[in-house]
């Protein structure tokens, strides 16, 4: 577990090691309907570009008014920490991310870049073509980037690895949905984050390690049962939170955690297809369920999978996907008499009044509860 | 600043004629605020003392100080206390507490406490944050609403408010009622921003009106109210179309004593608030004590 905090943590490094080591080439990317599998065909690194927690006075210039994560996404390419990129991949989604992609790339005009259109409605009747048109002109501007071809032995194996790792990263949902977790919610989200910046066939080596250790462990302690679902998130701080108030984050529904590992893509014939209906097919991210509304019913099912006893919302400020369909989830948490607590977060909100709210969801959910040990004496 | 205008007068209260020593039980809560703290001591479940202070900007101090004052010099000491427990944003500086708990739970039971059983939605409106808090018939919290982030409209911003239009705080909200209609709020309760947009109403000779002032202390804290009711409103299904506070509504707080404020919100919500013989400032520290 230490190695991949430490991977996490300093993911920069590991990024330019990786480069140095096999030669191959970095391709930053920032929205989730990112088809790494093509690009890792390709023999590059698919590397998401994260957010930190730096109050930032860089990008006022560039992104005024945008949330916190894309802001310091451009921060951070501004200020050289992915000078290791050589290009940049942006797929159809959110208007901030696109913001940041562009302007990267205008300051580094020399990047490869190259921008995905992702059918907003996922379960249209040609969406599937259309994505996988999609696909081969990604997988032509590849081709002609790196000089080879992506053969469809190398799509194969690409898909192979990729499969293998969601299954493994699904093994520490299972973990998670324990009666007594074997494993906290900021171990899990930080094995979530280090699989979208690290080689995932070296990765799958290390997860297949480490899993039976986990299975060995001690059951965790008892507590309150959380789920979190809202923007995107790029660390665990919240998650420690949740733990040193007593709680512990047993499932999520984040467009960067369980749903970037949930399904896996079925081998067809035709590997393009194949990937669009993967990506089209994955739980429905809030930028592509404007008509469907099909979160607020996974929610509820990964709600009571996963045994929860109420749900934190956490919503970056600024982030319109997730502000517009908040009311849908909202209808159906109260219509399910399911305890929640919504709130908005950003590099400037101090962790201690997040500690506060936390503390104060755990303290509503807990007299309700009955499992818990030593509550009557409490 | 001027002391003059924004600082509101402290309190303390000690029950006569009854010596703690006589208590099989001592209970205490301290609500150790941005602004303002508070300590309520509890003898048998009954209310025995307490004290209101600023909390200026040693948290710990307050804390002891607030504990000292509530004790009013009757030798009541920490140690003569069975449970202590603490709450409010500067909670743990108060090293006397045993027990730390979150303000939404503490100001649901204070509100219980204070306001009767009626009470099922505590709207808290304190320095920094507005928490509404909608409870179970029971004790139970339901479900809370904590505005985000700064101090925006709150407590804090009045204060300021008071200190730009020279107007002492205890009197702001009965002068800010003195008027014929109230004018439009003003777009913004950022204290930062509310500021300039003050300034420029009083310009445009609001200033030379009847009621010198008072249609500005009017926009401001019809501002601060209509951000407060949106977190009631947050509280309620908004399919049901309306907001069910008939009956059950109460404040708590340092605002709560604003009656340009919890007028206006009493107005917009068709009801009027309960009411206590107890200062609303202290709901946090008597459920921390009546938790403990």
């Amino acid at each position: 577990m230490d190695r991949f905090r430490n991977i996490l943590e300093n993911r920069h490094d590991y990024a330019r090691e990786w480069k140095k080591r096999t030669g191959g080439r970095v391709l930053g990317y920032y929205e989730t309907y990112m088809p790494e599998e093509v690009a890792y065909a390709a023999g590059a690194l698919p590397v998401r570009i994260m957010a930190g927690h730096r109050a930032d006075d860089v990008t006022d210039r560039q992104m005024y008014g945008n949330c916190y994560c894309t802001r310091d996404m451009l921060r951070q390419f501004l200020e050289g920490d992915y000078d290791y990129v050589d290009g940049v991949v942006n797929t159809e989604g959110c208007q901030w991310m696109y913001n940041a992609f562009q302007t990267a790339v205008n300051r580094r005009p020399g990047l490869f870049s190259h921008y995905i259109f992702v059918p907003d409605y996922t379960d249209g009747r040609t969406s599937k073509d259309v994505l996988k048109s999609e696909l081969g002109v990604f997988r032509g501007r590849l081709e002609e980037w790196t000089g080879s071809a992506i053969t469809d032995g190398a799509l194969d194996a690409a898909i192979d690895v990729y499969n293998e790792n969601r299954r493994l990263l699904r093994r520490i949902y299972e973990l998670r949905r324990l009666d007594r977790p074997a494993i906290l919610g900021s171990e899990a989200m930080g094995l979530l984050l280090a699989s979208q910046i690290m080689d995932k066939a070296e990765m799958n080596v290390m997860l297949r390690e480490l899993i039976p250790e986990i299975e060995r462990r001690a059951p965790a302690e008892d507590g309150v049962r959380l789920m979190l679902i809202g923007s995107e998130t790029y660390d665990v701080e919240l998650e420690r939170i949740v733990e040193s108030a007593g709680g512990n984050v047993v499932v999520d529904e984040l467009d960067n955690g369980s749903s970037y590992i949930w399904n896996e893509t079925i081998p067809m014939q035709d590997r393009l297809m194949a990937l669009a209906l993967r990506y089209l097919g994955r739980p429905h991210s809030a930028l592509k369920d404007n008509v469907w509304r099909r979160r607020p019913q996974r929610i509820y099912e990964l709600y009571e999978d996963f045994h929860a006893d109420g749900v934190v919302i956490a919503k970056q400020i600024y982030c319109h996907p997730h502000g517009s369909d908040m009311y849908a989830v909202w209808k159906m948490l109260r219509e399910r008499n399911i305890p929640y607590h919504t709130f908005e977060r950003d590099t400037t909100l101090p962790p201690s009044e997040t500690r506060q709210r936390i503390e104060a969801l755990i303290g509503m959910i807990k007299p309700g509860m009955t499992r818990l040990r030593g509550w009557s004496e409490a | 600043m001027s002391e003059a205008y924004w600082r509101w007068p402290e309190s303390s209260w000690l029950r006569e004629g009854r010596d703690w020593r006589d208590a099989s039980g001592v209970a205490a809560g301290i609500d150790v605020g941005t602004t303002s703290t508070q300590a309520a001591i509890f003898c048998d479940g009954e209310l025995h003392g307490y004290a209101n202070i600023h909390t200026g900007p040693d948290f710990r101090a307050a804390a002891e100080r607030a504990m000292a004052l509530a004790a009013g010099g009757s030798g009541l000491k920490t140690e003569n206390m069975q449970r202590i427990a603490a709450t409010g944003f500067g909670a743990r500086n108060a090293v006397c507490a045993t027990k730390f708990l979150d303000e939404v739970q503490c100001h649901g039971r204070g509100a219980r406490f204070m306001y009767g059983p009626e009470a099922t939605t505590v709207a808290d409106l304190g320095g920094q944050t507005t928490k509404c808090v909608r409870l179970y018939d029971w004790d139970r919290v339901r479900d809370f609403v904590m505005s985000d982030k700064c101090a925006t409209g709150m407590g804090r911003s009045v204060e300021m408010m008071a200190d730009m239009l020279q107007v002492p705080i205890t009197e702001m909200g009965a002068r800010s009622l003195d008027v014929e209609k109230d004018p439009e709020p003003v777009s913004t309760t950022c204290y930062s921003f509310a500021n300039p947009e003050t300034i420029g109403l009083l310009r445009t000779g609001f200033k030379e009106a009847p009621y010198s002032g008072n249609e500005v202390l009017a926009a401001y804290l019809f501002a601060v109210a209509w951000r407060i009711l949106g977190s009631i409103g947050k509280l309620y299904d908004l399919d049901a179309g309306d907001v069910k506070v008939h009956g059950s509504l109460a404040f708590t707080g340092g605002l709560a004593k604003n009656a340009g404020i919890t007028r206006r919100l009493e107005r917009a919500l068709g009801t009027t608030a309960l009411s206590s013989v107890h200062d609303p400032q202290l709901a946090g520290a008597i459920g921390a004590a009546l938790l403990a």
